[in-house]
């Protein structure tokens, strides 16, 4: 029996070289002074004071930030009804949505992500869509339009299986009962649907954010090279310039940043699941 | 109301179907497309599928995407579930420890893990590729297949196996015949997770390859820079088979339920699996059969790594040499000069390089360059006395020139005022009257270039003030003019008149010109950067003696004629210079063909160390600025 323990040692071991040293040798890279190689090791916190003091670096961070926000937001207004609606279907139904909406997520991401170049560009047939509106003229491929459409297309599917799934759990007899109690629709919608769905909107916001913050090749391909998210700049440092001590602060800092609103986020879901015993 | 609420839901169902599916469509109709345009359809043709077919790259990148997925997958699904039995027998705190552990990659922005994995690598001196790639896989895949295998383990009868034991089974039989049969739904479901991280992995693949090594992602992402159908054909082709894969996964079971209808789950659950495996063996197979063919040759099963310029290589040139020598090339592209030198300095090793005339001095002067056999090499006589004996490589006992050019401005002479580029030159890049209509080159020494020489300053200062008025002219020009900064798109985009102005390579602006007649190009009266790339080999090359046959290849008058006939860059052989510039050759009488002699404000840059860094930390400067703007 205590012998099956011991299967997890090496996984163990394994877990320590692939997953906690990488880490480490980031935050060794982030506070050491010049060069790519770890010995001698000086210290710094030049790199961190670097990031901070500068009006651009910060904007940058702020700009990533507020359009992971934005991609968050636009998914969970589209990604809530969408779900709504699928977990209200009948089983056949659900079944033949929810593989409509997986099957793209099989296919490359990447490779989705060109074919909106096509689709954007000049001429393309959005273009051609706008401009029977009389809307022809409008700039589409290398806007932060783009990037942001971009990013809803490729994150939208996790938020509405995440919520789905948590939708099809519930109960219906909840909603009956609500509806026996005398709530309306709505109400009922309000006090049980929402809050018992909430685990699924939370999960759902951290799949979509997390990627969105940190994503560089859909900003590099729809919003051209002249438009920079934090990504891009971790990617522009290691590949191009070079200085990999500052791109392993960036890094960190990132890392940080999303450990904390992580734990916001595991914080609100917490207080939510109390209330819900009560 | 809740009539109402469906309908809506109806149309917002469709709404998004189509959203999600319109990229798809699009990509498929477009791989059937006889042009190269990406927008206007011009007729069916299986041109593309023929081009991604006899591109051994291209299915190179399938094989490694699907041959890292499956052995990613089976490697981490087997160790996940034996980790996660033996966790459940552990005590809480190193359960929960590694529980914390597991979740750095699932909660961890991807780059940053990916990041991690490269330092590592390079920090215990592990030569990027293929291994690093499947090894970075398997490991943020196992969490994945844990999270699905602990809850089916936490929902056993803990007495389960010790009933086993007790019995008289040993404590392996108990293992496979008692416990993993009660969570194989969980091990499913956790190998079809890091199937489809692995498949569909683009970042971590990145960061931790090396020597040529692409999957499908990588792929796209380096060759999308230039209107490609191919890669139409190609995700049309992944397209097929994921549809295939999920359609057999989703109605085999279905059919097969309906059949009969007393449930047998097991049967069920194992059916969707061996799908998917038998799809992906024969893919593979598909896949492999593709490569083979051998005869008696000189180099028959070597393997030559080419580390290139994008979009710098004939269509056939690659091709041409490994029926010649029965070598196979792998190729892999850069987009600076600043980017290949990283890779370098890092130690990765190819055999032969393409650098500019500058960053070869730095690879001498850091010794990272091995001489070239003068008995290996024949093809010095071929080539033009211009590109020989520069000061960057005096006597070229490191490199053969490859090609060499300007760099200018290509313009549409249908929205550029010709009086303009003649009176301001660079500057024209300040002129309001073309904001929002101009293409910047994302290299930090021409950008750098471009505006030290509209401020008339030399290209090789190391005058911190001249450099910095530079960047402050390279700061006004993205804040207030709107600039696209570009790589190789300006290419296609420029034979399509998309913008009036932008800052190009003669080579490029040959190909554009070509395509299109109404561009031209102009070199400033106040100079410009000379340049000449050349091909040399690395100290750490694993096959000098391929490495320099390849050279005599590429320079000899048809591998060179290959090169320069398909991009459109100067050759740097002699006769095939004349023949492209001179009547009824393709780029008959083009004035960026052939590089400007006689102008005295002309340079060939210098490397120097300190303006080197300035200069780079400047540019990325002004990217963000841009970016900002």
């Amino acid at each position: 029996m205590k012998r099956f323990s011991q299967l997890a040692l090496p996984y163990i071991a394994w877990a320590v070289l692939m997953l906690v040293l990488p880490m480490g040798l980031i935050a060794v890279y982030s506070f050491m002074e010049h060069g790519n190689s770890v010995i001698p090791f000086s210290f710094t916190l030049e790199h961190y004071v670097t990031f901070f003091t500068d009006p651009d670096f910060l904007l940058i961070l702020w700009r990533s930030i507020w359009i992971a926000v934005k991609t968050t937001l636009l998914c969970l207004l589209l990604g809530y009804p969408a779900a709504y609606f699928i977990a209200r279907s009948g089983e056949k139904v659900q079944n033949i949505l929810i593989l409509c909406i997986t099957i793209p997520m099989w296919i490359n991401m990447l490779v989705r992500t060109y074919a909106w170049i096509g689709l954007l560009s000049e001429g393309g047939l959005i273009q051609q869509i706008l401009s029977f509106f009389g809307l022809g003229d409008v700039e589409l491929l290398y806007t932060e339009g783009a990037v942001l459409l971009g990013m809803v297309y490729n994150f939208l599917p996790f938020m509405i299986l995440q919520i789905q799934t948590s939708l099809s759990k519930m109960d219906n007899s909840l909603l009956e009962a609500s509806a026996d109690l005398g709530a309306t629709p709505r109400e009922t919608f309000r006090r049980v649907t929402l809050p018992l769905s909430l685990p699924g909107v939370i999960n759902g916001i951290t799949l979509v954010f997390l990627p969105a913050v940190s994503s560089f090749f859909i900003p590099k391909l729809l919003g051209g090279g002249q438009y920079f998210l934090i990504g891009n700049m971790i990617e522009n440092q290691f590949i191009t310039v070079g200085e990999w001590n500052f791109g392993s602060a960036i890094s960190m800092i990132m890392a940080v940043i999303m450990m904390l609103l992580m734990m916001l986020v595991r914080k609100v879901e917490v207080r939510n699941q109390g209330g819900k015993e009560e | 109301m809740k009539k109402g609420n469906r309908s809506f839901g109806k149309i917002l169902m469709a709404v998004m179907i189509l959203f999600f599916y319109l990229p798809i469509g699009y990509m498929i109709v477009f791989s059937f497309n006889e042009g190269k345009s990406l927008t206007s359809f011009t007729g069916f043709s299986l041109r593309w599928y023929r081009h991604m077919l006899e591109s051994g790259d291209m299915m190179e990148a399938l094989y490694t995407t699907f041959s890292v997925a499956l052995i990613a997958t089976f490697v981490s699904t087997v160790v996940g579930t034996i980790a996660a039995i033996g966790l459940s027998k552990s005590r809480k705190i190193v359960r929960n420890l590694v529980e914390q552990v597991n979740n750095l990659p699932m909660m961890n922005p991807e780059i940053v893990t990916a990041i991690g994995f490269m330092l590592l690598f390079i920090t215990f001196r592990v030569e990027k590729g293929y291994m690093t790639m499947l090894l970075a896989h398997i490991a943020f895949c196992i969490p994945y297949v844990m999270l699905s295998v602990t809850p089916k383990i936490r929902a056993l009868d803990p007495n389960l196996a010790d009933a086993a034991m007790d019995l008289g089974a040993t404590p392996w039989t108990a293992l496979v015949k008692v416990i993993v049969p009660q969570i194989t739904p969980g091990i499913v479901s956790g190998a079809l997770i890091a199937f489809t991280m692995s498949v569909d992995d683009f970042i971590i693949s990145y960061f931790v390859t090396g020597r040529g090594v692409k999957n499908l992602s990588i792929m796209v992402y380096t060759m999308s820079k230039r209107v490609n159908p191919s890669i139409n054909a190609i995700s049309t082709l992944v397209v097929v088979i994921i549809t295939l894969a999920l359609v057999l996964i989703n109605v085999v079971p279905l059919i097969a339920a309906r059949r009969e209808k007393q449930e047998n789950t097991r049967k069920r659950r194992v059916l969707p699996w061996a799908a998917a495996a038998a799809t992906a063996a024969v893919v593979l197979t598909v896949v492999l059969k593709l490569g083979g063919g051998s005869l008696d040759r000189p180099f028959e099963g070597q393997t030559l790594h080419l580390y290139n310029w994008g979009e710098y290589t004939g269509e056939n040139i690659l091709k041409d040499f490994e029926e010649a020598t029965g070598a196979s090339v792998i190729m892999e592209n850069f987009d600076s000069n600043e980017q290949m030198y990283i890779k370098v300095a890092n130690g990765e090793s190819y055999d032969v390089l393409v650098p500019s005339d500058y960053m070869i001095q730095r690879l001498i002067s850091e010794d990272l360059l091995q001489k070239l056999d003068p008995e290996l090499i024949n093809c010095m006589d071929l080539l033009t006395e211009d590109v020989k004996n520069l000061p960057y490589d005096p006597g070229n006992e490191y490199s053969v020139p490859y090609f060499w050019g300007t760099v200018g401005i290509v313009y549409d002479k249908t929205k550029v005022d010709e009086k303009d580029l003649k009176e301001q030159g660079f500057n024209i890049f300040l002129n309001e009257k073309y904001k929002g209509d101009i293409y910047l080159y994302d290299s930090e020494r021409d950008s750098f270039m471009m505006a030290l020489k509209a401020l008339g300053y030399s290209m090789n200062t190391e005058n911190e003030q001249e450099l910095q008025a530079a960047y402050d002219w390279l700061v006004q020009c993205v804040q207030t003019m709107e600039p696209e900064i570009v790589t190789d798109e300006i290419i296609d985009n420029m034979a399509q008149g998309r913008k009036a102005l932008g800052l190009i390579y003669s080579g490029d602006a040959t190909y554009v010109m070509a395509e299109n007649e109404n561009m031209g190009y102009y070199m400033p009266e106040t100079g410009t950067n000379i340049w000449s790339d050349a091909m040399v080999i690395l100290r750490n090359a694993r096959n000098p003696k391929l490495a320099h046959a390849f050279i005599n290849f590429a320079a000899s008058y048809e591998g060179a004629y290959d090169n320069s006939s398909y991009v459109g860059y100067t050759s740097a052989n002699q006769e095939v210079m004349d023949t492209l510039y001179g009547e009824g050759g393709d780029y008959e009488g083009l004035n960026s063909y052939m590089p400007r002699s006689g102008n005295p404000m002309d340079e060939v840059f210098v490397y120097n160390e300190k303006t080197k860094q300035i200069i780079s930390k400047l540019w990325s400067r002004v990217k963000i600025a841009a970016s900002n703007a």
